[in-house]
């Protein structure tokens, strides 16, 4: 590793840096996708041989015929529509309250005093406990699962907001305050900045507990849904169909994270500690 | 010795005149606040959110009370205490706890004794790194949840597939932020340790370590959480014992008051486990001035 | 003093932190008296906790005194003082332009005449052509000549900075003293300057007005004759060093003479 960098120790900036950026994001991605390639050929020949029972972990030839099968026979589609719409709708409208709410908290001392530590209680509590007593009061459809993501995710958007909004960096505070800045300019100008990348958190670790949520509910109570897929060819002893659905869901799980994450490195420079 | 401000107690405020070329700035005594205010004042942030947490227990009794909240879906605090009351003497109960606790505290040793050295190694060597990460964050994201039909394939209703589903919950917490702590290792430490001839070991055990244990406590502190879930979701799945059964065979008879206890327990569990982590990482980083763990995920 | 080419007069300026328990009181500032001329360049020097930093955020409002009183010339709109912060401050958040239009912004200049007005600024202060990077990709002497940049543009009558160079290196330092003495000439500003550098104070200033702590108060008002404009160079002459010799000496004795082996605060 040392031999590599000091090779291009001479260029500093440039070319030379663009190189080793290049060669090294390059072998990132070549050993990722070795990693993932080695490991399913391994699995296909050790179910093909036998020394793993096709019934415990399926094959990665399994699981492709049948996400053919069920992709062309359009029959998996209406889950994935109902658990995308169940995670959206819950989403979008728990971002739409949380953020604010989570901002008018942080910047009002009192508010904050008064709320804090019932946040913290909710936001330790495991919700998901919640879901059966959610099932029983909402029912089967569309409100329960609406409910489950809607409070899952709120909690860590409000939390992490306000701990966004707490972080702002004292220096920039004063600094406002002393070319006289309004209120509200100070709110567009220095706390919204200082805040989104921990709005952008929160969003991350509500949308993955969202997700948990809403599968949750589709295993406990739903006739569709990719978890009711799952759960459904579970009982069906039908292994390539539930890695197929597990694979869907850590699919969907991954692409999540991976935009966020790159909203996140986009706005990176916005982050008041520059080193 | 502390210092506060003057203002705190004599309350000055400026006086700006403006003349035809001058503003004036000057400080004048106003008067003394009375002692009830300044005892207020001291102790505003434990009184509101003391005021806090009572208005949202006292809103919901009384909701409850006057049938603003349905009391059958959503009961009051006081039919949970008293429900507590109730469970607490039935040898169900204590059995469910028992059950409950031995698959998280088995899951979780076992996902942090697995995770750590895994981690580490994984994230020493560059390229081995590489290879697992797709393999790590897609475990990572994936709801555990959706896990459990085949764990069960592979190894039944019984305790084994709680303590299971508790361990992935809590190994992929743990590993995913281990390996990232091993790899951010400050550069230039390295190159110091390097430097002074330090062999491999010795620079694990006096460098690498201590660098990474941020992030393995923030790997902890995720865990935690996730590590809870897996319980109630195994046993929700699973419906034989523990506590989160006891949930939900509460729901089923319409004791939402019962439900509420359980859900009480696992906040009890979650927040000790919190604090217990909290004054071990405070305990462990003592010789820290900040924690960049945190910004790093 | 009544003449109307005072930027600023202070009298009996005075900053007291009380500890309620212990009731002991900590006194940054004692009986500050101060006048600043129009287009005067005054340091505040003196070693750490001598309140010349307090005492400049108090004229700026960011801290209210116990005591005393402050009169600023008044500009006809606006802010009479704007200030230069020890560390850059700027938000990584915005451009350049946008950094430095930020003191106009706040005043209520709309956003599109504040990039305008701030622009030239930019130029003076040697950053052309990086109205548009971001402060990440400034080195510190640049994001420094940004503050400086921003707060120049607010236009107002004073200048306060609070040991502006105290995080550069040394050679960036000097460049940035013989920068400032250049705009200070080209925009015609009244500045008090604070530092703890002797050689700083000596070579930007009219007038070093020396400060010695516990508590803070002035012990010396020391009127630099040295000719303008001032080259770097002229830090290597004889009378150079005199200044600097006697009021290192008027520190030292004074720190002497009221040396106590006990720390407060």
């Amino acid at each position: 590793m040392a031999a590599r960098t000091s090779r291009f120790a001479f260029f500093d900036s440039g070319l030379g840096r663009r190189l080793a950026g290049l060669a090294a994001a390059n072998e990132r991605v070549a050993y990722g996708v070795l990693g993932f390639v080695g490991i399913s050929l391994l699995w296909e020949v050790a179910s093909g041989t036998g020394l793993i029972r096709r019934s415990l972990l399926s094959a990665p030839s399994l699981i492709w015929k049948a996400a053919v099968t069920d992709f062309g026979s359009g029959a998996i589609w209406p889950h994935i529509a109902t658990s995308l719409n169940e995670f959206g709708l819950g989403f979008l409208l728990a971002l739409v309250i949380g953020i604010p709410l989570g901002l008018l908290i942080g910047m009002f001392r009192r508010v904050d005093y008064f709320a804090s530590v019932l946040l913290s209680g909710i936001y330790a509590t495991p919700k998901v406990a919640l879901v059966p007593l959610i099932i029983l009061v909402a029912g089967i459809g569309l409100e329960a699962k609406l409910i489950v993501v809607f409070l899952l995710t709120i909690f860590a958007v409000v939390v992490s907001t306000v701990s966004g909004v707490h972080s702002v960096a004292q220096r920039h505070l004063d600094l406002t305050r002393s070319f006289g800045a309004s209120r509200w300019l100070v709110f567009r100008s220095v706390v919204l900045p200082s805040t989104f990348p921990f709005i952008l958190t929160g969003v991350r670790i509500g949308a993955g507990r969202a997700l948990v949520g809403v599968v949750t509910a589709e295993f406990l109570s739903a006739n569709e849904g990719v978890g009711y897929y799952i759960s459904l060819y579970g009982t069906f002893l039908d292994t390539s169909r539930v890695m197929l659905g597990i694979v869907l869901l850590g699919v969907f799980g991954v692409a999540i994270g991976e935009i966020v994450r790159l909203i996140e490195k986009r706005f990176e420079v916005w982050r008041p500690e520059i080193s | 010795m502390v210092i506060r401000f003057l203002q705190d107690w004599i309350q000055y405020y400026w006086v700006t005149e403006r003349t035809a070329t001058y503003r004036t700035i000057h400080a004048r005594v106003r008067r003394r606040r009375n002692p009830v205010a300044r005892w207020y004042r001291r102790r505003e942030r434990t009184l509101l959110g003391i005021a806090g947490v009572v208005s949202f227990f006292g809103l919901w009794q009384i909701g409850s009370m006057t049938g603003l909240i349905d009391p059958f879906f959503f009961s009051s605090p006081a039919d949970v205490v008293l429900a507590g009351f109730e469970e607490v003497r039935l040898p169900r109960f204590w059995n469910d706890v028992k059950v409950s606790a031995v698959e998280l505290i088995i899951g979780s040793l076992a996902a942090f004794a697995l995770a750590v050295p895994l981690g580490i190694v994984i994230g020493w060597y560059r390229r081995v790194s590489y290879t697992f990460d797709p393999w790590l964050n897609f475990f990572n994201a994936l709801p555990r949840i959706a896990l459990i039909p085949l764990v069960v394939l592979w190894v039944g209703l019984g305790i084994e597939m709680k303590i299971v589903i508790v361990f992935l919950g809590g190994f992929f917490s743990i590993i995913v932020p281990t390996v990232q702590g091993v790899r951010t290792v400050d550069r230039q430490m390295l190159d110091v340790a390097r430097s002074f001839r330090a062999s491999n070991i010795r620079l694990f055990t006096s460098l690498v370590i201590p660098a990474t244990v941020p992030f393995i406590v923030t790997g902890v502190r995720i865990a935690i959480g996730r590590v809870l879930i897996g319980v109630i979701l195994a046993e929700l799945y699973a419906q034989t014992d523990g506590v989160g059964v006891m949930i939900d065979k509460a729901a089923a008879a319409l004791r939402s008051d019962r439900l509420l206890f359980g859900v009480l327990l696992f906040t009890l569990a979650g927040i000790i486990a919190t604090e217990a982590v909290g004054t071990l990482e405070r305990y462990l980083q003592r010789w820290r001035p900040n924690l960049e763990a945190e910004e790093a995920l | 003093m009544t003449s109307t080419d005072l930027a600023l007069s202070a009298r009996g300026v005075r900053m007291e932190y009380r500890d309620r328990s212990s009731d002991t009181s900590l006194v940054a500032v004692e009986n500050v008296d101060l006048d600043v001329a129009d287009g005067e360049f005054v340091s505040l020097l003196g070693p750490s906790g001598c309140g010349k930093s307090t005492f400049l955020k108090i004229i700026n409002g960011l801290l209210k005194a116990t005591a005393g009183e402050i009169k600023l010339r008044s500009v006809v709109k606006g802010r009479e003082d704007a200030m230069v912060f020890q560390d850059s401050a700027l938000f990584p958040w915005y451009s350049v332009l946008d950094n430095v239009a930020y003191g106009l912004v706040c005043a209520g200049v709309p956003r599109k005449e504040a990039r305008k007005r701030a622009s030239p600024f930019i130029d003076l202060v040697g950053l052309q052509g990086f109205g548009g990077k971001y402060p990440y990709q400034l080195s510190g002497g640049m994001q420094q000549r940004a503050n400086l940049a921003r707060a120049l543009a607010v236009d107002s009558a004073i200048l306060l900075m609070d040991e502006p160079f105290a995080s550069l290196d040394a050679q960036t330092r000097e460049l940035m003293q013989s920068e400032l003495l250049r705009i200070w000439n080209a925009a015609k500003k009244t500045v008090v300057f604070v530092t703890h550098q002797i050689d700083e104070a000596v070579y930007l200033s009219d007038r070093v007005i020396v400060m010695a702590p516990r508590p803070g108060r002035i012990i010396a008002d020391i009127h630099i004759d040295l000719p303008r404009p001032r080259q770097l160079s002229i830090k290597r002459s004889p009378e150079f060093a005199t200044y600097e010799n006697d009021i290192w000496r008027l520190i030292a004795g004074h720190q002497q003479a009221t040396a106590d082996p006990v720390q407060s605060a």
